[in-house]
């Protein structure tokens, strides 16, 4: 005799995220998206560390860029996993029966969001040797690391939620991705004004606007500028604004407009 | 008698007093041995010796090498070089801290000048020059790197081929 | 009931994919849903599952109204037509996730899954990966999770879609078992008549979005009046002589070369008459051999072909 399932006793994201770990790490692109990263890492520390004439304050400049590479890198993976999240379900047809299991929308998207983030843990635990080393004996890998795990977090965070959004809506996996990375693309651009652009009121504002440009602001004043931690943490205000905007936007997206063909709301 | 303090004012207000008269300023030590990328910080203090309050002064930090062939930016040494002072009142002063850090090696000289923000061009009053020694320590190991360039791939490349391995072992036929 | 719809309307803009959908369910029952190409069947099932949700209408399954789509979806199980497996995962590591999805805990989804598994015969390959499962193999996978919750309702949409015989009796095998021994209702959505014919209790006809017949499968093909219809066999060369003797008998509507073997001849007969007694008659006065003949009854396909207007 058929039986009714018994009510879920538990909450239901820990499932989720769980095996949207396992799908990643175990057979998924987890481990060779880290393999690349690590290899990107290495070869940039390679080239720093082999520059015969480096002197004291190129150093912290290396260890900056390391810094800035790495934050930049792991917050992109973090977005392309987000941005694959559920389009991805969609398209390999798999999305249907999660959506018709008991598990509500917003755990799903939860569970999904904690998965892509992952990425980013992994990317912060690999980048950890490579700045201990370049940043060793001119006391500063406990502040590099402290200050790249703060706003490489909060960049993960505002970054995968920004994929999950738009994976929420797209239509196709092709489309969610092509616009996570146009969106990145353009949050990227500025960094690449002529120096007499990013002066004046109006460059720093765009500055301090732009999550990305201000936190990489953020962490150049700690680790080359030797600033004290509180001295320039306005320039925090974007990352954190847009890591809790964007967060709780793709929570409510998720909750209330997973279908399964996608598209717009209505 | 009342017209004579008014035209000494007037006086006072028209031809101030040049600052190296009124003001001196000295700090608390001379001599400073540090090692490269290691912070220090000294004082300066501004005293007014004139009756007259000193009203806006800058006081400015400067850092030249001693022996030529090093390049000094001092932006580098303190990013924080330049203070506008309070009005420091007649027999009064005021102290400074700066905070630095030794960012090249070799032998360099500090210094402090203060000098007005407006009214006629004036020598600007110098502290005494504090001498900074800063010992020269390679802390970058280039051979040590490539342990960690290696090592750190190679890890991840085989613990990638383990875990593919041991699923496909775990596979029934037609894997 | 252990599925009632009542009335349930379903619109895309201007388009009405489904129109006043009323039916029952009972319990133990499999209710085929059959329907040519846009019929609206998977919309149907869609909004009976709550995947979509209904423009008008009321529907419960087991027992829950359609206001509590979770309830729902706790007491149904589903196979979804264009259903997909992620091809990373392997057979057990699929089930036990969607077991724990369902509330169980670890040990209880691992016994599950091994039961399932067994159940559905991919015992041997449940540390396989998806992607190295065959299509039948997927199809009896997508049904162990369609079980995983001890479903009171299992809606099966396209279960055998390209399939080879056996795999299709496999699956029909399954189904059977679904209802006997579990005691579910099956909804099944197919477009193989014949399976439906020896699977299925009642039949739920569906064309344009509406509800073109209901009922047993007896019950409907009688209320399409479906012809009568017979097949007939003589020596070729007896063939014009057959067909004059055949154009007289009373109850022979229309009698003609047919496909196959030389010398057929398919007859149709009037409404109301049920035998060829005046037909044969007639040939053994004309002196025509018979080598064969077969009366053909009142068929679904009939049915089916009439009421959709497919014909």
């Amino acid at each position: 005799m058929a039986s009714v399932a018994r009510a879920r006793p538990r909450p239901a994201w820990p499932i989720v995220a769980g095996q949207e770990l396992r799908d990643l790490w175990l057979g998924g692109r987890g481990l060779p998206l880290s393999l690349a990263f690590s290899a990107l890492l290495s070869i940039l520390s390679y080239l720093v560390a082999t520059n015969r004439s480096l002197n004291f304050l190129e150093q912290h400049e290396s260890v900056n860029l390391t810094l800035q590479v790495a934050i930049a890198v792991g917050a992109m993976l973090t977005l392309l996993a987000a941005a694959d999240a559920l389009s991805g379900e969609r398209e390999r047809g798999t999305l249907e029966t999660l959506l018709l299991t008991p598990v509500s929308r917003l755990e799903l998207t939860i569970g999904k969001l904690l998965g892509a983030l992952t990425l980013w843990v992994a990317a912060l635990l690999i980048t950890m040797p490579y700045i201990w080393f370049l940043g060793r004996g001119i006391g500063i890998v406990g502040d590099a690391l402290a200050v790249g795990a703060l706003v490489g977090s909060l960049l993960a965070v505002f970054l995968a939620s920004l994929g999950l959004l738009v994976s929420v809506f797209a239509g196709s996996n092709r489309v969610s991705l092509s616009l996570s990375l146009l969106v990145l693309l353009a949050l990227f651009a500025p960094t690449q004004f002529p120096a007499g652009a990013q002066q004046g009121w109006a460059g720093e504002l765009l500055q301090r606007l732009n999550p990305l440009t201000a936190g990489e602001h953020y962490v150049g004043k700690i680790v080359v500028d030797r600033h004290p931690w509180s001295d320039d943490v306005s320039w925090l205000a974007s990352p954190l604004v847009a890591a809790v905007v964007f967060g709780l936007a793709a929570l409510v997206a998720g909750a209330r407009f997973i279908r399964l063909d996608g598209g717009p709301p209505g | 008698m009342r017209r004579v303090l008014v035209l000494a004012a007037v006086a006072a207000i028209a031809f101030p007093a040049p600052v190296a008269a009124a003001v001196s300023v000295a700090v608390d030590r001379t001599t400073i041995t540090r090692a490269i990328g290691h912070t220090f910080s000294f004082r300066s203090t501004i005293t007014n010796h004139g009756s007259a309050p000193a009203a806006s002064l800058v006081a400015h930090l400067n850092v030249v090498s001693l022996h030529g062939g090093t390049y000094v930016d001092p932006e580098d040494w303190s990013s924080h070089r330049t203070r506008y002072l309070a009005p420091i009142p007649g027999g009064g002063s005021t102290t400074i801290e700066w905070r630095m850090q030794a960012v090249n090696s070799g032998d360099f000289g500090v210094y402090v000048a203060v000098l007005p923000q407006s009214g006629a061009p004036q020598p600007p009053v110098t502290s005494p020059t504090v001498r900074v020694e800063v010992a020269k320590r390679r802390t970058l190991d280039s051979g040590g790197i490539l342990p960690l360039a290696l090592g750190m791939p190679l890890a991840l490349g085989l613990l990638m081929l383990g875990l593919r391995l041991s699923r496909r072992q775990a596979d029934g036929p037609g894997a | 009931m252990t599925v009632v719809a009542n009335g349930v309307r379903k619109e895309y803009g201007p388009v009405v994919a489904v129109e006043d959908l009323t039916f029952t369910a009972r319990p133990g029952e499999i209710l085929g849903v059959l329907g040519p190409n846009g019929a609206g069947k998977t919309t149907a099932i869609r909004v009976l599952t709550t995947i979509l949700a209904p423009t008008r209408g009321t529907f419960s399954v087991a027992g829950v109204p359609h206001a509590r789509p979770a309830e729902i979806r706790r007491r149904i199980g589903v196979l979804p037509e264009s259903a997909g497996y992620p091809g990373r995962q392997t057979g057990d590591e699929y089930l036990r996730y969607h077991a724990r999805l369902y509330g169980r805990n670890r040990t209880e989804a691992a016994e599950a899954t091994r039961a399932l598994l067994g159940e559905v015969g991919l015992h041997e390959r449940r540390r396989s990966l998806i992607s190295t499962y065959s299509r039948g193999m997927r199809q009896r996978l997508g049904i162990a999770r369609a079980l995983i919750n001890d479903p009171q309702v299992v809606f099966l949409d396209e279960p055998t879609l390209g399939l080879d015989p056996a795999g299709q009796r496999e699956v029909l095998g399954l189904v059977g078992r679904i209802a006997n021994e579990r005691g579910a209702t099956v909804l099944l959505s197919t477009h193989l008549l014949a399976e439906v014919e020896e699977a299925c209790s009642r039949v739920l006809i569906l064309n344009r979005g509406r509800v073109a017949a209901e009922g047993t499968v007896a019950e409907i093909a009688r209320r399409a009046a479906a012809p009568r219809s017979a097949r007939l066999r003589v020596p070729p060369e007896w063939m014009e002589e057959a067909l004059r003797a055949l154009a007289g008998a009373p109850e022979v509507a229309t009698a003609a070369r047919a496909d196959g073997q030389p010398g057929s001849i398919a007859v149709r007969l009037l409404e109301g008459h049920e035998s060829l007694n005046g037909g044969i008659g007639a040939l053994a006065t004309a002196g025509v051999p018979l080598l064969a003949f077969e009366l053909e009854g009142a068929r679904l396909n009939d049915a089916f072909l009439a009421m959709t207007g497919t014909r």
